[in-house]
């Protein structure tokens, strides 16, 4: 399925039916939640009615409030799920059939890591939506991930700052080849000009600047690597002129880095992703499309970079 | 006194800083140059392999086989000034190029696992090729753009540092690009 016309007509014939019992789901959860802040608002009221004082709050209040909150949690996430399986895990088996789908699994801290892209110090590491399996040649997983680095100040206050929130790609890359070549937004340069740049080449947490010739290239992002040569065999005119277009399809901030004979791929979202809503109805198409989309973006990695071109030495 | 003696420190400080800068900048030139040359070599190395895989199947060829390897015994033995080597490294393109566009006719080269490991390594050298070119154009223009302009260009002239020219894509460079796109079917 690649078109947003083969979607309309999967989603008349295919999703619907699972919506309009996933709806019914979600008015269910909907009324249970009304219910629940009723009764935690009620609890002590009542519990001051016959208790005075904090007796009234522990054996009354706690255990209701307590009780509701995990049965929401149980109920709401049971929802989740059902609308993970029921309509995410189809649409992703309906773009590429090869493809599989773990709504509760994500891409291994490892490979975040070792990417290089986010080199600031984070904590947390939350994900979901895990896709994975070939694309004609080139093996691809990706998921949604949000990496946050979490403190507590010094009223001991939580505080949550994000180093990274949206979808997080792996594949196997088609050429071979040895160092570090990453690839960032280029915001130094667009601001500043070629102040911006001499910045840039005192860098020394990165490794060497690489300059390219490609000036649209090199206004949307700087490229920093370990190899001035190696760094060009990855990145020849043709693939910088297929990342620059993939950007301006994604129209987000997209970093690469090329280790360890994979590109990593991290596209920033501010909000989450394929998450079925609660408070409006399931059966917009709307919703349907933007699940479309962004999974197509992803998946679609391996065409617009064209790394099915195996004409190199790696197979 | 010690206003002078900042200055006359801070004077001394670019001066150095200049002259490291560009000594760097010569030197990067030098190296990614001799980096592009072990590749060349790796790219003459395949040509033995190249044409006895290829001379059984492609009868029509033989000449441009022939020249290829006495290209090679030239490039080989070394006694090559750097003008001849680079006019050399280009007549290798443009044989190279127009023999795999003659492959096209041989089907059954075509699909002989000998010759297909040959292309994905030919492939890779001239990606290689390709890459290290490029280098070498970005080292001489930063080379080029620091001897030129001011301040430094007073110390550049003062060191005797001349302009150096990049490495121009040839038409066999040009012809190659197309073969690519044949393989890309």
């Amino acid at each position: 399925m690649k078109t947003i016309e083969e979607l309309k007509a999967y989603y008349e014939t295919d999703l619907l039916p699972t919506l309009r019992v996933l709806d019914r789901d979600r008015k269910k959860n909907v009324y249970r939640l009304f219910l629940g802040i009723l009764l935690s608002v009620t609890a002590p009221i009542i519990a001051l009615y016959f208790f005075f004082g904090p007796v009234g709050l522990m054996v009354i209040c706690f255990p209701v409030w307590i009780g509701v909150i995990i049965y929401l949690a149980i109920s709401i996430g049971s929802y989740k799920k059902s609308f993970k399986v029921g309509i995410i895990e189809q649409i992703v088996r309906a773009i590429d059939p090869n493809l599989s789908y773990n709504a509760s699994k994500a891409v291994d801290k490892a490979h975040f890591k070792h990417s290089e892209l986010f080199k600031n110090s984070w904590n947390e590491y939350k994900g979901d939506d895990y896709v994975q399996g070939m694309v004609g040649k080139t093996s691809l997983e990706f998921s949604e991930l949000h990496v946050q680095h979490v403190s507590t100040d010094s009223e001991g206050r939580r505080r949550a700052s994000t180093v990274f929130r949206g979808l997080f790609l792996v594949a196997d890359f088609n050429k071979s080849f040895k160092g570090k070549t990453v690839v960032l937004p280029d915001t130094a340069e667009k601001l500043l000009g070629s102040i911006g740049s001499m910045l840039q080449s005192w860098n020394v947490t990165r490794g060497e600047l690489i300059k390219m010739e490609d000036v649209a290239f090199e206004k949307e992002f700087v490229v920093y690597g370990d190899d001035q040569i190696e760094a060009r065999y990855i990145l020849s005119t043709s693939l910088m002129e297929r990342i620059l277009a993939y950007k301006k399809k994604s129209n987000r901030p997209v970093r690469l880095s090329f280790i360890g004979n994979n590109v990593h791929v991290a596209i920033s979202y501010k909000k989450s992703l394929f998450e079925p809503r609660l408070f409006r109805s399931l059966l917009s198409f709307k919703p349907i499309q933007e699940y479309f989309e962004d999974l197509s973006l992803a998946i679609d990695l391996v065409e617009d970079l064209n790394l099915n071109t195996r004409i190199w030495t790696k197979d | 006194m010690m206003v002078v003696g900042i200055v006359v420190g801070v004077v001394l400080l670019s001066f150095a800083l200049m002259y490291n800068g560009l000594v760097r900048k010569k030197n990067q030139v030098e190296n990614v140059f001799a980096s592009m040359d072990a590749m060349l070599k790796k790219r003459t190395d395949l040509i033995p392999n190249l044409v006895s895989t290829v001379q059984q199947y492609m009868q029509h060829e033989r000449e441009t086989l022939n020249e290829l390897t006495e290209m090679r015994a030239k490039a080989v033995s070394g006694q090559l000034s750097a003008d001849e080597k680079i006019a050399l490294q280009n007549q290798f393109s443009k044989a190279l190029g127009g023999i795999m566009v003659a492959v096209e006719n041989y089907p059954d080269l075509k699909a002989d696992q000998n010759f297909i490991h040959l292309q994905s390594s030919l492939n890779e050298v001239e990606e290689q090729i390709s890459a290290a070119r490029r280098a070498y154009n970005a080292a001489v223009t930063s080379y080029n753009n620091a001897i030129e302009v001011l301040p430094t260009n007073i110390l550049a002239s003062m060191m005797n540092y001349q302009r150096k020219n990049v490495f121009e894509i040839s038409e066999a460079e040009r012809q190659n690009v197309d073969v690519k796109g044949l393989f890309n079917q």
